[in-house]
């Protein structure tokens, strides 16, 4: 299930524009509770007045224990939402109801919202049942590039978010194009454009080096083109934007359901909201992780982003996206290209299941 | 009951020291089972234990050969297995968990516990090894029953944030009676990997504070206040192992190749005089919750035993001076 975004918990003034303009088109399925949650937040309430009561108010209509009575008691405990009611110590708020008349139908409303809070996280699962969404729904798939392949196993998993981290001019852009090109046609591609790098040329060039496409080229290209979606995305705020309007069954226009998400780069649109005494910038850096990694598992895409390298300390190359950043992909791989040759190397930082460490050099045609 | 029974009976104390040994004997600390360097100090149900490291440091991986341990039944069709038998629970704030690594941790175990009577096909590593209806000895059905049945004792939740997180702590008890009444055992390890994920973002919500009336506002503090609070709440009715990793920065002295970016914006907790190893940012309220601390890291970049890269362990809390050096492979943890 799809439900209200991470970062809607945030209150920078940019992100209330961000979501206002997603509003009329986000995915979600959420009860109506939870977007009106949001929504309050942003409304610094400075007396008490009815659109204050609205997220309670708004669970009446469904579960009538929650009356009049029950909002007026949590409203006197400084409880207006369900948000609130998670904060709140519930034993306290029962011992709190003993003493009212009503003490019964009290109790019942807190059960009640409590089965509401119930429905507001994961499921839980056990371990078979998550080998089995694994083994059934999350396939490897080609990068294109038979050496990376073999490194990888296979290729690129759906599940996972994969990281490609390298200096400029490391193939970091070529390698999600060849990916591109390779998983477009099985499948539908969704290309989050941060520096204008995407070019249907280059992938023309990978479809016709590839040896096994040499017939019909010109029907495979134009099938393989139209299943890539290609959005330019400049601001953090747009990317957040566009990741909420992926819709749940996600389709390309060639009917095929995309397994592929890349975002080139995504350090360019990260560092420039770090830095500085505030955690916004991380906070958003946080939940951009979080939803793709959401995405990624709801769906079963396979998520590709590149972190650009800037130089650090003593000369040195370091991620642009370093320390924080670094526990949140799945998989993080490191590109770097010999001088003045095509031949790039590609070294396993970390994987969940493979040895890091182990490299492979590979050319890009 | 007169004044000189009550002094009598708090003289007497709450019970032998006869008593006190059965009862600690009966319950056997938890370290028997669980692997280095988890093993060094004697745990038990009720601690919170706390395995800090920079990213990577096995971690994880560590959270994963405890709950192979817990999940594996003692003793099954005449094999001894060594395990708890019992439940585990494992909250994924990270999202990154991945099952089959648990799955062949665990058929490693099963397999090494069969010593001789393992079959050849099981050697292979392969995750299909149980698909593969060719050579269906006896054997391999028996153990995937053992497998399948030890599988739907991990129970797994992922968090994408700390309100999905406090839902669901707040909604557990009534799960883990569930689970008790499913499966006839325990919950004996609540697993949470990692407990600073959501941290960036619940400092940076914290300037929503909205004041007024008596209304609680969500903040770093208000939510790590009440995460702490459901968890001591359900470890009074459901005695448990909390084992919980944070990702740490190691100061610059220890950084490697990549030296870490944010050294500006990360909160020094002081921890008494003591200087720490690496930088906390946990509010204090989770550092007193923790009773147990323990350190790891990778150590050098080159160092490599079989090819394994070697880990470091430090215990902080209690703090002892022995480092212990282990590596992680399917087969379990291995000091060296």
């Amino acid at each position: 299930m799809f439900r209200a975004p991470t970062f809607q918990k945030l209150s920078s003034p940019f992100l209330f524009t961000a979501r206002a303009r997603n509003e009329g088109l986000s995915v979600h399925h959420s009860p109506p509770i939870a977007t009106n949650l949001v929504h309050r937040r942003f409304r610094a309430p400075k007396s008490r007045n009815p659109r204050e009561m609205a997220p309670l108010k708004s669970l009446e209509r469904e579960y009538p224990i929650v009356d009049f009575n029950f909002q007026q008691f949590c409203a006197s405990n400084g409880i207006f939402s369900v948000e609130d009611f998670l904060i709140q110590d519930l034993y306290v708020l029962a011992a709190l109801a003993e003493q009212h008349s009503t003490s019964e139908r009290l109790k019942e409303g807190i059960t009640q919202v409590l089965s509401v809070i119930d429905t507001q996280h994961q499921p839980w699962l056990n371990g078979l049942e998550l080998l089995e969404d694994a083994q059934q729904n999350k396939h490897i798939l080609s990068s294109g590039c038979e050496r990376i392949d073999m490194l990888l196993e296979g290729g690129f998993c759906e599940g996972y978010l994969t990281e490609l981290v390298g200096p400029s001019s490391s193939c970091k852009t070529q390698v999600c194009l060849q990916a591109a090109s390779a998983v477009a046609k099985i499948g539908g591609v969704v290309f989050l454009d941060t520096g204008n790098s995407f070019s249907s040329k280059r992938i023309a060039q990978f479809l016709i080096s590839d040896p096994d496409g040499k017939e019909g080229n010109q029907n495979i290209l134009q099938k393989v083109l139209k299943s890539i979606e290609c959005h330019s995305v400049f601001d953090i705020f747009t990317l957040l934007d566009v990741l909420h309007q992926l819709k749940p069954n996600l389709t390309s226009q060639t009917g095929g359901r995309v397994q592929l998400l890349i975002v080139d780069s995504i350090s360019s649109l990260i560092t420039p909201i770090l830095g500085g005494s505030g955690s916004h910038g991380r906070a958003l850096m946080i939940s951009a992780g979080s939803l793709l990694k959401k995405l990624a598992h709801e769906h079963n895409l396979a998520v590709l982003v590149t972190n650009h390298m800037v130089s650090g300390e003593g000369g040195t190359h370091k991620p642009a996206l370093g320390e924080s950043w670094k526990s949140i992909p799945h998989v993080r791989l490191q590109l770097s290209r010999e001088h003045g040759s095509n031949i790039c190397n590609m070294c396993i930082l970390r994987h969940p299941y493979m040895a890091s460490g182990k490299a492979v050099t590979f050319m890009i045609p | 009951m007169g004044e000189e029974e009550v002094v009598e009976g708090w003289l007497e104390g709450a019970e032998s020291a006869k008593s006190m040994l059965s009862r600690i004997m009966r319950e056997q600390p938890l370290s028997l089972v669980l692997p280095p360097p988890l093993d060094r100090v004697p745990l038990r149900l009720g601690n919170v234990v706390e395995i800090v490291g920079p990213s990577p440091s096995s971690k994880t991986h560590l959270l994963i050969q405890a709950a192979v341990s817990c999940i594996l039944p003692k003793e099954w069709n005449g094999v001894n297995y060594g395990g708890l038998g019992n439940l585990v629970m494992f909250f994924d704030l990270d999202c990154r968990f991945e099952i089959l690594r648990l799955s062949q941790a665990l058929k490693h175990r099963i397999m090494e516990a069969n010593g001789t009577r393992a079959n050849p096909n099981w050697e292979q590593g392969d995750a299909d090894a149980f698909n593969c209806n060719q050579k269906k000895g006896p054997h391999i059905e028996c153990d995937r029953e053992l497998f399948s049945s030890c599988m739907r004792r991990f129970l797994y939740v992922r968090c994408y944030d700390s309100l999905e997180f406090l839902s669901t702590l707040k909604t557990l008890h009534y799960q883990l009676q569930k689970e008790r009444e499913t499966h006839g055992v325990d919950v004996h390890f609540l697993m949470i990997d990692s407990i600073g994920a959501f941290y960036w973002i619940d400092r940076a919500s914290t300037s929503v504070a909205i004041k007024g009336n008596n209304r609680k506002c969500h903040s770093l503090q208000t939510v790590s206040e009440s995460i702490i609070k459901e968890i001591r709440k359900l470890l009074l009715v459901h005695p448990m192992l909390v084992l919980a990793t944070k990702a740490a920065n190691l100061g610059e002295r220890n950084s490697q190749k990549w030296s870490s970016e944010n050294s500006s914006d990360m909160r020094t907790v002081g921890n008494g005089p003591k200087k720490l190893p690496y930088r906390e940012y946990m509010p204090s309220i989770w550092q007193s919750f923790v009773t147990h601390r323990v350190l790891v890291r990778a150590s050098d970049e080159d160092s490599k035993h079989h090819n394994s890269p070697i880990y470091l362990s430090q215990w902080l809390l209690p703090s002892l001076s022995v480092s212990d050096m282990f590596i992680i492979t399917d087969a379990g943890v291995s000091t060296l």
